[in-house]
C-alpha cells in the first residue's frame, strides 16, 4: 500500500483511526482520513519481516541449517540473549525445537526481578541449554544511569541496551558463535516512534551524556562502539537472527506455550521483568515525557491482527501501573540509585530533553551503514 | 495508629516496616501521650524477662499499659517476649509478669537432642476460630526463636499450639482484646503479614 | 516436626556481592540489595550477610546494611567488623535479628558473653572458620591472623559456655568447591554442643543438606555458590528450592 502523498503534522491531539498512535509522537502525521505514517510504514514493511507461510517456512529451513553447519566442532552453534520475558523466552523454545546447540546468555544489570530470575532458571533447566551470565558492575552502572536520568532524555533505557548487545557480541565471540538469536520482532514491536527513544547503539552519546553528568569512570562497563560493531558484524561475521519474525508469532498463543512447556510465569506488562523498566515505562516516561510505549506496542498488535482497535483502547485506559506499585517501586528505585525522593521530583520537574541536543554519531553512523550495506549489497 | 512500644528490648524497626507494608500506620514510641492515643498497640520483645519488667516500669509505662489494656480495653499485640511478659512469671526471671493472662513461661530442657534456642519455621495448630488467623489459603508457618514457652492453665483462651520435640505448648493466645504470638509475624513474610493485617482489622 | 532452616550467605566486599573460592579469588555476583530482594521475593528461611573486608578496614557498613534489612520480611544476619556492644546495638536498632561475631570472639569471648545478657543469647552468632591443617586435621582459622590456644572442639565448647545462641561453622577448604560438606568434622562438633550448629562451605546439592541435618546433626544449613550460581559455567543466577522440594528432602 503506497502512503498517500499529502501527510501533515495535526494542529493539536489527534489520535490515528487505525491505530492508536498519537500526537504524544510530536513526529506523527495525518492524511486526510486521519491514518498516521506508523500504519503505512507497517504495511510496507511487513511482507520483509513477517511469516507468510511456506516461503518462510523454507528461509528459515535454511537459516537453521547455516546456523549448524556453523557449530559443527564448537560447543554452539548460537548464542540466545535471555530476559526472562516472553519473547526471548520463545525464541529458546524454538531455538530447541530447532534442534539448535544454544549458549544462552542473560544480561544482569542489577534490577532483575524474581519472576524473571525464575523463568530464566525454568527455562534453561527445562529446555537444558548451558548458561552465562554477564553481571555488569552495578556502582558503575549506577553511575551511568543516573546521568541519563540527570539528562532528561526519553532514551533512559540506553545505558542496559547497549550495554546488553556489547555482551552478547563479546561473549559470541569467545566462544566462536557466528548466530545471535534475538527476541527483536515485528509483530510486536514494528511500530516506534524515534521521538520516544534513539539508537542505543551510540557510544558517543553515551559517553558525552556521562561525561557531562556521571562521576565514576567507566572501567568494567561493556561498550559498542562502532568500530567494534563492524569488527564483530563485517570481519567476525557474527549475524543477528530475530527468529520470531520467520515464526507465525502471535503473542498470546506464544504465551501460553511457555507457560505450559515452561512453567513460565507472567508479571503483569511488557518488559516488567525488570523493576527499573516497569518502573520507567509505567511511570517516569508517561509523567515527565508524557510518553506511553503501550501505545507503540498495542498499535503494532492491531496491524498484526493479535487485537483489535476497540482492545487497544480498552487496555489504554487502563494505567500501567497502580498506585501501591508506583509508591513500592519509587521507593526501591530511588533507593538502590541513592536518590532522596526530592531529589528525584526535582529531576521529574525537568524539562525533557532531545537526544540530539547532546553529542551524538547518528550521522556518522548512517553514513558508515549506508556504505556497508552498499558492499554487501554488491557481494 | 498503632503504638508500638518501645522499651529498649528488640528490634522494632521490622515491626514498624511490616505494619506498613500490610496498610496501617504505626509509631515506636514509649511516650504516654503517644499510647494513650493509640487505637491499638504493639508489645514486641526480644530479650530476658527480668530485664524486660524492668525496663516497662523504668519508662513509666506499667500504669498507662494497664490503664489502656485493662480499662480501655484497647487490642494488644504481644510478640514473643511481648507474649511472654503478658502471663503472670517466668522461670526465667525472679519478676512477676504483667499478670494479664493466666499462663506461666517455662524453659525447654536442653539436652543432646534437644538444642535451645528452638529457631526456625514452624507450623501452628489453630485451636479455634479466631480473627488474627482469618484468610489464610494454606496453612500458616512462623519465624521462631525461642528459649522459653508459654504454659496456659486456661484452655480457653488458647488459640494456637505448636511442638518442640516431645513439648507442646501454647503458640498464640486471646482474652478478650488481649493478643499473644511467641513467634514473630514480622520476620514471616507473608503468613506474618496476614496476620497483621487482620490484627490491624480487629 | 520443624523443617531446617536452609540459609544463603551473602559476602559483602564493599558495595558488591562476591563469592569466594576457598576464600580467595572474589567473583563479583551484583548488587546486594536487589539480590536480597530477590532472596525475600523467594521466601528463604533466613538470609546471612557477610561483610568480609569490614575487619580489616575496621568500618562497618551501617547505610547498606539497612538498606539490605528493609528488603527483608525474614530474619537477617549481620557479620563482619563487629567488636563492641555499642555496634551490636547500633546494628540490631537498624533492623537486623542476630549478628555473627569472629574475630572478635576469638581476642576475648567476654564480648559474646556481655552481648548475650544484653540482648539474649539467641542474637548473638559466634562464627567460627575451620581449615585443615599440614597433617589433616581441622584448626581454627583466622583471616586476621589471630591465633588462641584451644583447639576447635573446646572453642566451641567455650562459645556454648559464654552463651551464644548458635555457633556458624565456615569451612575454608570447601568454600566455594560445591563438594559437599566435610559431614565428619561437624558431626563432631554437634556432638559436643547443646546450641544449634549451622553448617556452611560445600555445599552442592540439595542432598549435602539433608546429610549435615541427619547425620551430622546440624540445626540448619547455609550455602553461598549453590545459592548464586547455575550450571558448568558458573554463571550468576540466584535460586533457591521451593517449599515442596525442602518439604520433599527433609520428610523422606
Amino acid at each position: 500500500m503506497d502512503e498517500p502523498v499529502k501527510m501533515k503534522k495535526a494542529d493539536g491531539y489527534q489520535m490515528c483511526v487505525k491505530t492508536i498512535m498519537d500526537t504524544t509522537d510530536e513526529d506523527i502525521m495525518f492524511d486526510d482520513n486521519g491514518i498516521c505514517n506508523h500504519y503505512y510504514k507497517y504495511k510496507r514493511l511487513e511482507p520483509y519481516y513477517t511469516y507468510k507461510g511456506k516461503e518462510t517456512d523454507l528461509e528459515l529451513e535454511k537459516i537453521v541449517e547455516q546456523i549448524k553447519k556453523s557449530g559443527k566442532g564448537k560447543d554452539y552453534d548460537c548464542l540466545i540473549g535471555l530476559s526472562g520475558g516472553v519473547d526471548s523466552s520463545y525464541v529458546a523454545y524454538n531455538a530447541k525445537k530447532l534442534g539448535l546447540r544454544a549458549l544462552t546468555v542473560h544480561f544482569d544489570n542489577g534490577w532483575n526481578s524474581e519472576l524473571a530470575v525464575k523463568n530464566i532458571e525454568n527455562i534453561v533447566k527445562k529446555l537444558n541449554f548451558d548458561y552465562q551470565t554477564w553481571v555488569v558492575n552495578w556502582e558503575e552502572f549506577k553511575d551511568l544511569q543516573l546521568a541519563f536520568i540527570k539528562a532528561s532524555v526519553a532514551n533512559i533505557e540506553t545505558p542496559t541496551d547497549h550495554a546488553f548487545l556489547a555482551a552478547l557480541y563479546r561473549i559470541a565471540d569467545k566462544y566462536h558463535i557466528k548466530y545471535i538469536l534475538s527476541g527483536s520482532n515485528f509483530v510486536t514491536e514494528g511500530i516506534l516512534p524515534t521521538s520516544w527513544g534513539y539508537n542505543a547503539k551510540d557510544l558517543t552519546h553515551l559517553r558525552a551524556i556521562h561525561k557531562r553528568f556521571g562521576k565514576i569512570p567507566l572501567k568494567t562497563y561493556p561498550t559498542l562502539g562502532l568500530y567494534k560493531e563492524l569488527y564483530y558484524t563485517y570481519f567476525k561475521k557474527i549475524k543477528m537472527i530475530r527468529l520470531l519474525n520467520y515464526l507465525p508469532y502471535v503473542k498470546s498463543e506464544a504465551m501460553k506455550t511457555i507457560q505450559t512447556e515452561l512453567d513460565w510465569k507472567y508479571y503483569g506488562g511488557k518488559h516488567y521483568e525488570s523493576v527499573f523498566t516497569r518502573f520507567f515505562q509505567g511511570y517516569i516516561l508517561p509523567v515527565k515525557f508524557n510518553i506511553d510505549k503501550r501505545k507503540a506496542h498495542l498499535s503494532t498488535l492491531i496491524m498484526s491482527g493479535q487485537i483489535t482497535r476497540e482492545q487497544a483502547l480498552q487496555e489504554i485506559q487502563k494505567p500501567p501501573l497502580t498506585k501501591e506499585q508506583i509508591n513500592e517501586d519509587k521507593i526501591y528505585v530511588t533507593k538502590k540509585l541513592d536518590l532522596t525522593l526530592e531529589e528525584f521530583d526535582q529531576i521529574m520537574q525537568q524539562k525533557p530533553k532531545k537526544y540530539n541536543q547532546y553529542p551524538n554519531n547518528e550521522k556518522i553512523r548512517n553514513w558508515v551503514y549506508k556504505i556497508y550495506n552498499k558492499i554487501k549489497y554488491k557481494q | 495508629m498503632i503504638a508500638i512500644v518501645d522499651y529498649n528490648c528488640g528490634n522494632i524497626g521490622s515491626v514498624k516496616k511490616m505494619i506498613e507494608k500490610s496498610g496501617g500506620k504505626a509509631i515506636i514510641t514509649n511516650h504516654l501521650e503517644d499510647i494513650n492515643k493509640a487505637e491499638k498497640i504493639i508489645l514486641p520483645g526480644v530479650g530476658a524477662f527480668d530485664t524486660g519488667m524492668t525496663n516497662i516500669k523504668d519508662f513509666n509505662l506499667l500504669e498507662s499499659l494497664n490503664e489502656n489494656i485493662l480499662v480501655k480495653k484497647k487490642p494488644i499485640l504481644g510478640i514473643c517476649l511481648g507474649m511472654q511478659l503478658m502471663t503472670l512469671k517466668s522461670e526465667e526471671g525472679k519478676l512477676n509478669g504483667l499478670s494479664w493472662i493466666n499462663a506461666e513461661v517455662k524453659k525447654f530442657p536442653a539436652g543432646a537432642d534437644i538444642k535451645v534456642p528452638k529457631i526456625g519455621w514452624d507450623y501452628i495448630t489453630i485451636q479455634k476460630d479466631n480473627p488474627l488467623f482469618n484468610n489464610y489459603q494454606e496453612n500458616p508457618r512462623f519465624y521462631f526463636v525461642h528459649s522459653y514457652f508459654v504454659e496456659s492453665q486456661d484452655e480457653t483462651i488458647i488459640t494456637a499450639r505448636s511442638k518442640y520435640h516431645h513439648i507442646d505448648y501454647t503458640s498464640a493466645f486471646n482474652k478478650d482484646n488481649i493478643y499473644g504470638v511467641q513467634f514473630h509475624p514480622e520476620k514471616s513474610h507473608k503468613f506474618g503479614m496476614q496476620l497483621l493485617k487482620n490484627f490491624l482489622a480487629i | 516436626m520443624m523443617l531446617p532452616r536452609v540459609i544463603p550467605v551473602l559476602l559483602l566486599k564493599g558495595n558488591g556481592v562476591y563469592k569466594t573460592e576457598k576464600f580467595k579469588n572474589p567473583k563479583y555476583i551484583g548488587d546486594p540489595i536487589n539480590a536480597v530482594k530477590i532472596f525475600n521475593e523467594k521466601e528463604v528461611d533466613e538470609i546471612i550477610i557477610l561483610d568480609i573486608d569490614a575487619t580489616a578496614n575496621k568500618q562497618i557498613n551501617y547505610k547498606l546494611i539497612e538498606d539490605l534489612a528493609g528488603e527483608c520480611f525474614m530474619p537477617m544476619s549481620y557479620g563482619g567488623g563487629i567488636t563492641s556492644i555499642e555496634e551490636i546495638k547500633k546494628i540490631i536498632s537498624i533492623g537486623v535479628e542476630k549478628v555473627s561475631i569472629n574475630s572478635a570472639a576469638l581476642n576475648n569471648l567476654e564480648i559474646i558473653k556481655n552481648a548475650s545478657l544484653q540482648f539474649g543469647s539467641s542474637t548473638i552468632i559466634v562464627s567460627v572458620d575451620i581449615k585443615k591443617n599440614l597433617f589433616g586435621k581441622y584448626e581454627i582459622y583466622n583471616a586476621n591472623k589471630i591465633k588462641i590456644k584451644d583447639n576447635l572442639i573446646d572453642y566451641c565448647k567455650k562459645i556454648e559456655a559464654y552463651g551464644a545462641g548458635e555457633i556458624l561453622i565456615n569451612n575454608v577448604d570447601k568454600d566455594g568447591t560445591m563438594t559437599g560438606y566435610d559431614f565428619n568434622i561437624l558431626k563432631t562438633i554437634t556432638e559436643n554442643v547443646n546450641i544449634p550448629v549451622i553448617a556452611c562451605g560445600g555445599a552442592g546439592k540439595l542432598e549435602d543438606f539433608k546429610h549435615a541435618i541427619e547425620y551430622s546433626k546440624c540445626s540448619a544449613v547455609a550455602a553461598g555458590s549453590m545459592f548464586v550460581f547455575h550450571g558448568k559455567h558458573r554463571a550468576v543466577l540466584i535460586n533457591y528450592p521451593s517449599q515442596n522440594e525442602l518439604k520433599n528432602l527433609f520428610e523422606h
